[in-house]
C-alpha cells in the first residue's frame, strides 16, 4: 500500500467534494491523507527543526521555490529543535511514515541509524539535478557517507562565532585601523580585551549563552588539541586540557566579564541592549541582530572565535538533508523531493546571508558575490576551523551528552560548582551513558 | 421529573426554592442556589477566558496587556489566520473520519460478538469470554511500544486505518452489550424465527430496535474516547497531514509561537465539536456515566 | 427539563431472567458472530501484550537493527533505574494530590446541583462542559492562564492580595508547583464526570428516607452524615478506583504541559516509557518498563473487579 497520499485521482477528489461520507473517502484515497490527495500537484513534505531566525530565510526561500515549481505542493513542518525532533523523525522513518526530506545536523546522522531509518542517495540523481561531488568541501561530503552509502546532502556549515559590537570597542579602543576587531593571541590577551569593553558597557564583557555551555567547551578543548574518544565501555579525555577550558568559564564569570546566567534569548538581548560588547554565539543570530539593527541601530559585526590556544578553532556542525525511509517511493515524489533539495542548494546564497550560515556548496561560496558578502566574508574561516562533536552515538547537535554537559557546565557559569567538580560530574555522566546499551548499532 | 412544568406566580419568584416534599428554609434554596451559580461561572471561566481571548487582536491579548474580559476591539483576526494556516480544518477532518472509523468498527464488532455470546451456545464459548473479560483489566497505554512496533509491521503507520485499528478492540462494551441484550425476552425471536428469519435479520429487525439507547450511549462514549485520544494518534500519525485535532494542536501548536488570540482561537474551535455533540446528546451522555455507576 | 431519576435500562437483569445457553444446542453459529471481534481482539490486545513480554528479553530497538536475546538484562536494569522508580513516585504523587478534590468535589456540587434542579441543565453543563474537550485545549487553555506574566490566575491572586505583583508564582515553571498546577487542571477537566456519578446515586434516594429522618427531627448536617453519604459510599469505591486506574495511565497532561520538567519533576511512568522506547530508541527496555507498570494497573483492575462483581452476583 502506497504510504503517500495517491496522486489526485480525479475519482477520489469528486467523492470529497459532492460531500460523500467522510468513511467512504477513505476506501477511495488509500490510506493517505484525505486532505494531502486533492491539490493536485505532486506533494513534497519536508520537515525541519529550524525555528529561529534561520527559519524564516527558509519560508521566504520556500516560496520563491513555490512560485518557480508550481507543479510542487511544498508542505514544511516546523518541529521543536532537539530532541522532539529527532524523536519524530526516527519514531515516523521507523514506520516508513516520516517526512520526504529532513533536515538534521550532519552530527546526528549516525544517531539516527540510516542504514535502517534513512533511504540512501544516488550520485547520479543529484547529478541529473546538476550537483556533482565537486561541488562540495570534501571533508564535509565524506561524512555524509555511512557504510559507503551517500545519505546526506550538505546544506551549510555553522559554528559559534565572535559578534562585536563596533561603537563600545571603538571607545574601548580594541578596533584595528580597519574597523575590524584587533586580532589576539591567547586567553590573557583576549581577557584584557573583555576588561577594556567592561569598562565601557558597565555591565559584561562578552554575553553568552551559559546553558549551551557544551559549544564553548568543546571550542576550547579543541582549540589545545583535547581529543575526546570512545571506546568499549570505556573512553579517553585530556584532563588537564578539559580543565583548562572549564576554568576559562569559572574565571570569566568571577570576573563579570560575562553574565551567571543567560539563556538564548537573555544572551541575545545583552548583546542588543549594550550589556555586552561581544556576544559568543551561532552565526544564525545574524538575521536577528541585523533586524535590531534596522530596528533600533546597532553597529555589529563577526568574527571568529578568538585565539585562546594557538588557533581559532571552534564548534559547529552541518546542516543537512536526509531522506527517511519510505516504503515505497512514488517516483515523481522523489523526483521532486531531490529537485527541491538541488534548488535550496543553488539558492543557498540567501541561506547566507539571511541565516549567516556558510552555504555547502561551493559554486554559491566561491562566487564573487558572495566573496563580498559582509559580515560573513570576516567569518568565513570557520569552514576551515569548525570541529564536530566527538564521535559517539550519545553525542551531536541536542544530543544527550550535549544536553547532561550542558547543564553541569551552567553550574559553572553560575559559580555554583568549581571547575573540579564539574569535571568529575561530567565523567561520570558520560561513563553512565557509555554503560547504556548502544540501540543503534 | 415535573417540577419544571410547575409555574412559578411572579410572587413566588423570591422563594426559588425548588417543590421538594420536605420543607426547607427559603434562606437555604437561595444559599444553595447562588453558591451553585456561582461555582458554575467559575468553572467556565477558563473556557469564557478563551473565547474572550480568541476575538481580541494579537496585540491587545498579547501578554502585559491588562486584562479585561470585553476586547476593546473585536477581531476575528486570529480565526482568520488559522484558517488561511488551513491545518485546523485538517486535523478536525481526521479526527472526523478516525473517530467515525472507530465508532462503526466497535458497534459493528461488540454488537455481534455480544449477541454471539447472548444467544448462542458455541465449542470454547465460555473459554473465549473468559479471555474477553480479562480485557477488560490490560491498560492499552501500558501497550503501546509493542502496538507501535506491530502497526509498524503491518505498513499502517501513519495512515487512517493505522489510527483507527487499534482503538476499536473495546470488551467493556462487549460486556455492557452482552448484558443488555441478555435482558430482552426471547418471545418477539421466537415469533421472527417463525417467520423464516435468518439471525443477522433477527438481529437487525428484532434486538437492535430494542437497543436504541444503549446503541447510542456504547456510540456516543466511543465517539468522544476516540476523538480525544492523545497518546496512540501521537506515536502513529507522524506527519501533521495525518494528525488528528488533539495531537496536531499539541505537537504542532509551537508553530503558532506567542500568537495566544490565535492559539486560542484554535483552543475554542478545537473544543467546539465535542462541546456541540454534548448540548445535543446530553441526555443520553448524562443517562450514559449514571449507567456506569448503577449497573 | 429531564431530570434523571429513571433507572437505567441495564437495572432490567434483575427482573428478566437471562436466558439458559445451556438449553440450546451447540453450534458453530455463535462463533461466525463472535469470531470478527475476536479476531481484532486477539490481534490487537493478546498479540502486543505477549509481544511486549517478548521483547522485555531482547535489546530491540526502534532503528529497526536485528534484535538479541539479552535474558533478564532488562528487567534487572529497570528494577535498579532509579529514574523509573522517580517516575513512579511522581504517578503515586499525582494521584495522592487529584483523588481527594475529586470526589470531595464531586460531591459537594452533586449536591449543589441535585438541590437546584431548576438550573439543573445549566449547572449540569457547565459542569461537565470541560469532560468532552479535547486535552490539548484544556492544556492550551490552562497554560495561557498559568502564564507567571499576565496569566489570569496571577493576576486574580495580585487583586486579592494573595500574591505579591513582584514575585509571580511561576505555576508550571516550578518543581514545588508543577505538579500542583497539573492536578488542578485535571480536576478541573474531569471532575464532571465523577459529578454526574454521584448526582445519579442521589437521585435514586427516595426523598421518603428524609422526610422520615425529618420527622425524627434530624436537621440537613445531620441527614448529610448520617443517610446521604453512607448511601454514596459505592459510588465513592468506584470512583475511586477509576480514579487509580486513570492515574496509573497518566501522561497527556504532563506532556503537554511541563513535558515532565521542571528538573523531571512532572515525568510520570508513562512518560519514562515513552522517553526510554522512542526516545532513548530502547524497545526492549521500555516493554520491560511497560510490563512493571502494567502488573500494577493489572492489580487494581482486579480489586475493583473483585469489589464490583461481588455486587453484582
Amino acid at each position: 500500500m502506497p504510504n503517500h497520499p495517491s496522486p489526485p485521482g480525479s475519482l477520489s477528489r469528486r467523492a470529497v467534494l459532492t460531500g460523500t461520507a467522510a468513511a467512504a473517502g477513505i476506501g477511495l484515497t488509500g490510506c493517505g491523507s484525505i486532505t494531502g490527495g486533492l491539490s493536485g500537484k505532486t506533494q513534497i513534505k519536508q520537515w525541519n527543526l529550524l525555528a529561529g531566525s534561520d527559519g524564516a530565510v527558509m519560508t521566504a526561500m520556500h516560496e520563491e521555490f513555490g512560485k518557480e515549481y508550481p507543479d510542487y505542493d511544498l508542505q514544511a513542518t516546523t518541529f521543536t529543535w532537539g530532541t522532539p525532533f529527532y524523536t519524530r523523525l526516527v519514531m515516523g522513518a521507523s514506520g516508513g511514515n516520516a517526512g520526504d526530506i529532513a533536515t538534521i545536523h550532519l552530527s546526528r546522522l549516525k544517531s539516527i541509524s540510516p542504514g535502517t531509518l534513512m533511504d540512501p542517495i544516488t550520485v547520479d540523481e543529484l547529478e541529473a539535478q546538476g550537483i556533482r561531488e565537486s561541488d562540495f568541501n570534501a571533508a564535509t561530503w565524506d561524512r555524509c557517507f555511512v557504510d559507503g552509502e551517500l545519505y546526506a546532502i550538505p546544506i551549510d556549515t555553522h559554528a559559534l562565532v565572535n559578534y562585536y559590537n563596533r561603537t563600545v570597542c571603538e571607545q574601548a579602543g580594541v578596533l584595528g585601523p580597519d574597523g575590524t576587531l584587533l586580532e589576539t593571541q591567547g586567553v590573557e590577551d583576549y581577557f584584557d580585551v573583555l576588561r577594556a569593553v567592561k569598562d565601557v558597557t558597565g555591565e559584561y564583557g562578552t554575553s553568552l549563552d551559559t546553558l549551551g555551555g557544551w559549544r564553548q567547551f568543546w571550542a576550547w578543548y579543541r582549540q589545545d588539541d583535547g581529543e575526546m574518544t570512545f571506546g568499549d565501555g570505556d573512553f579517553e579525555m585530556d584532563d588537564d586540557k578539559a580543565l583548562q577550558a572549564i576554568e576559562i568559564m569559572y574565571r570569566m564569570s568571577e570576573e563579570g566579564l560575562c553574565p551567571q546566567f543567560a539563556d538564548g534569548g537573555q544572551c541575545a538581548a545583552n548583546f542588543e541592549n549594550g550589556a555586552a560588547a561581544f556576544v559568543q554565539v551561532g552565526n544564525w543570530e545574524i538575521n536577528r541582530f541585523k533586524a535590531f539593527n534596522e530596528a533600533q541601530g546597532l553597529d555589529f559585526s563577526m568574527t571568529e572565535m578568538p585565539d585562546f590556544f594557538g588557533n581559532r578553532r571552534t564548534q559547529g556542525d552541518c546542516h543537512s538533508y536526509v531522506l527517511p525511509r519510505h516504503n515505497n517511493w512514488d517516483p515523481e515524489v522523489r523526483e521532486a523531493t531531490i529537485t527541491y533539495a538541488a534548488w535550496m542548494l543553488k539558492h543557498s546564497f540567501e541561506w547566507g546571508e539571511g541565516g549567516g550560515h556558510t552555504p555547502a556548496y561551493l559554486p554559491v561560496t566561491e562566487s564573487a558575490e558572495y566573496q563580498a558578502l559582509q559580515p560573513n566574508a570576516e567569518y568565513s574561516g570557520v569552514v576551515e576551523n569548525v570541529q564536530f562533536d566527538p564521535d559517539v552515538w550519545f553525542s551531536g547537535a541536542g544530543a544527550r551528552l550535549y544536553d547532561e554537559t550542558s547543564s553541569i557546565f551552567n553550574q559553572v557559569y553560575g559559580l555554583a560548582m568549581t571547575p573540579d567538580e564539574a569535571l568529575d560530574l561530567i565523567k561520570e555522566r558520560i561513563q553512565t551513558l557509555l554503560a547504556l546499551p548502544n540501540p543503534v548499532e | 421529573m415535573t417540577a419544571v412544568q410547575e409555574k412559578t406566580t411572579p410572587e413566588a419568584r423570591p422563594q426559588a426554592a425548588p417543590k421538594r416534599r420536605f420543607k426547607k428554609p427559603t434562606v437555604g434554596a437561595v444559599i444553595v442556589y447562588v453558591s451553585a451559580a456561582a461555582l458554575a461561572l467559575m468553572w467556565l471561566v477558563p473556557l469564557l477566558w478563551a473565547l474572550s481571548t480568541s476575538l481580541k487582536t494579537e496585540t491587545e491579548a498579547s501578554l502585559g496587556q491588562d486584562i479585561h474580559w470585553l476586547p476593546e476591539n473585536w477581531s476575528l483576526e486570529g480565526y482568520r489566520t488559522l484558517f488561511e494556516r488551513g491545518d485546523h480544518l485538517t486535523w478536525m477532518l481526521n479526527s472526523t473520519i478516525v473517530s467515525t472509523i472507530v465508532t462503526v468498527l466497535t458497534l459493528v464488532l461488540c454488537v455481534t460478538a455480544a449477541y454471539g455470546f447472548s444467544r448462542f451456545d458455541f465449542p470454547a464459548k465460555n473459554v473465549i469470554f473468559a479471555a474477553i473479560i480479562a480485557g477488560l483489566m490490560v491498560p492499552s497505554q501500558a501497550l503501546i511500544i509493542p502496538l507501535f512496533d506491530l502497526v509498524n509491521d503491518l505498513k499502517l503507520a501513519g495512515t487512517y486505518w493505522g489510527l483507527a485499528l487499534p482503538q476499536v478492540v473495546a470488551p467493556v462494551m462487549v460486556f455492557i452489550l452482552k448484558r443488555f441484550f441478555d435482558a430482552i425476552p426471547r418471545d418477539y425471536e421466537e415469533a421472527a424465527k417463525l417467520d423464516g428469519a435468518g439471525h443477522l435479520r433477527i438481529l437487525w429487525n428484532v434486538i437492535l430496535p430494542l437497543s436504541g439507547p444503549i446503541m447510542a450511549a456504547v456510540g456516543i462514549f466511543t465517539f468522544i474516547g476516540s476523538w480525544n485520544n492523545f497518546l496512540w494518534p501521537l506515536l502513529v500519525a507522524t506527519d501533521p497531514s495525518m494528525m488528528t485535532l488533539p495531537v496536531g494542536l499539541g505537537v504542532v501548536a509551537g508553530g503558532y509561537g506567542l500568537f495566544y488570540a490565535q492559539n486560542m482561537a484554535a483552543a475554542i474551535l478545537g473544543a467546539l465539536p465535542l462541546l456541540i455533540v454534548f448540548m445535543i446528546f446530553q441526555k443520553q451522555i448524562v443517562r450514559g456515566v449514571a449507567g456506569v455507576g448503577l449497573k | 427539563m429531564t431530570v434523571q431519576t429513571e433507572t437505567p435500562e441495564q437495572a432490567s437483569p434483575a427482573t428478566s431472567r437471562p436466558p439458559n445457553p445451556t438449553a440450546k444446542k451447540k453450534s458453530w453459529t455463535g462463533l461466525w458472530f463472535v469470531l470478527p471481534f475476536a479476531a481484532f481482539y486477539a490481534l490487537f490486545l493478546v498479540w502486543p501484550t505477549f509481544l511486549g513480554l517478548y521483547y522485555s528479553f531482547t535489546d530491540k530497538s526502534l532503528t529497526g537493527r536485528p534484535a538479541s536475546w539479552v535474558g533478564l538484562d532488562n528487567w534487572r536494569e529497570a528494577f535498579g533505574d532509579e529514574r523509573a522508580w522517580a517516575a513512579l513516585w511522581n504517578t503515586a504523587e499525582f494521584t495522592i494530590y487529584s483523588t481527594p478534590p475529586l470526589v470531595v468535589l464531586a460531591i459537594v456540587l452533586a449536591l449543589l446541583v441535585n438541590r437546584a434542579r431548576r438550573m439543573g441543565w445549566f449547572l449540569r453543563m457547565a459542569f461537565f462542559a470541560p469532560f468532552v474537550v479535547p486535552v490539548s485545549v484544556v492544556t492550551m487553555i490552562w497554560i495561557w492562564v498559568y502564564q507567571p506574566d499576565g496569566g489570569l490566575l496571577n493576576h486574580y491572586l495580585q487583586l486579592l492580595g494573595i500574591q505579591d505583583a513582584t514575585q509571580p508564582v511561576l505555576w508550571l515553571q516550578n518543581e514545588d508547583t508543577a505538579m500542583w498546577s497539573v492536578v488542578m487542571t485535571t480536576v478541573w477537566w474531569t471532575v464532571g464526570f465523577n459529578f454526574l456519578l454521584y448526582l445519579a446515586a442521589l437521585q435514586t434516594i427516595s426523598p421518603d428516607v428524609y422526610e422520615a429522618s425529618s420527622i425524627d427531627g434530624a436537621n440537613w448536617w445531620q441527614q448529610l452524615w448520617g443517610i446521604t453519604l453512607p448511601l454514596l459510599k459505592r459510588t465513592t469505591a468506584l470512583v475511586i478506583v477509576l480514579q487509580l486506574i486513570a492515574s496509573l495511565r497518566i501522561f497527556d497532561q504532563m506532556y503537554l504541559m511541563t513535558g515532565g520538567g521542571p528538573n523531571r519533576a512532572t515525568e510520570v511512568a508513562i512518560h519514562y516509557i515513552y522517553i526510554a522506547g522512542f526516545e532513548g530508541y530502547r524497545i526492549g527496555y521500555a516493554s520491560a518498563l511497560s510490563y512493571v507498570l502494567f502488573v500494577l494497573i493489572l492489580i487494581v483492575s482486579i480489586v475493583q473487579f473483585r469489589l464490583f462483581s461481588r455486587k453484582e452476583a
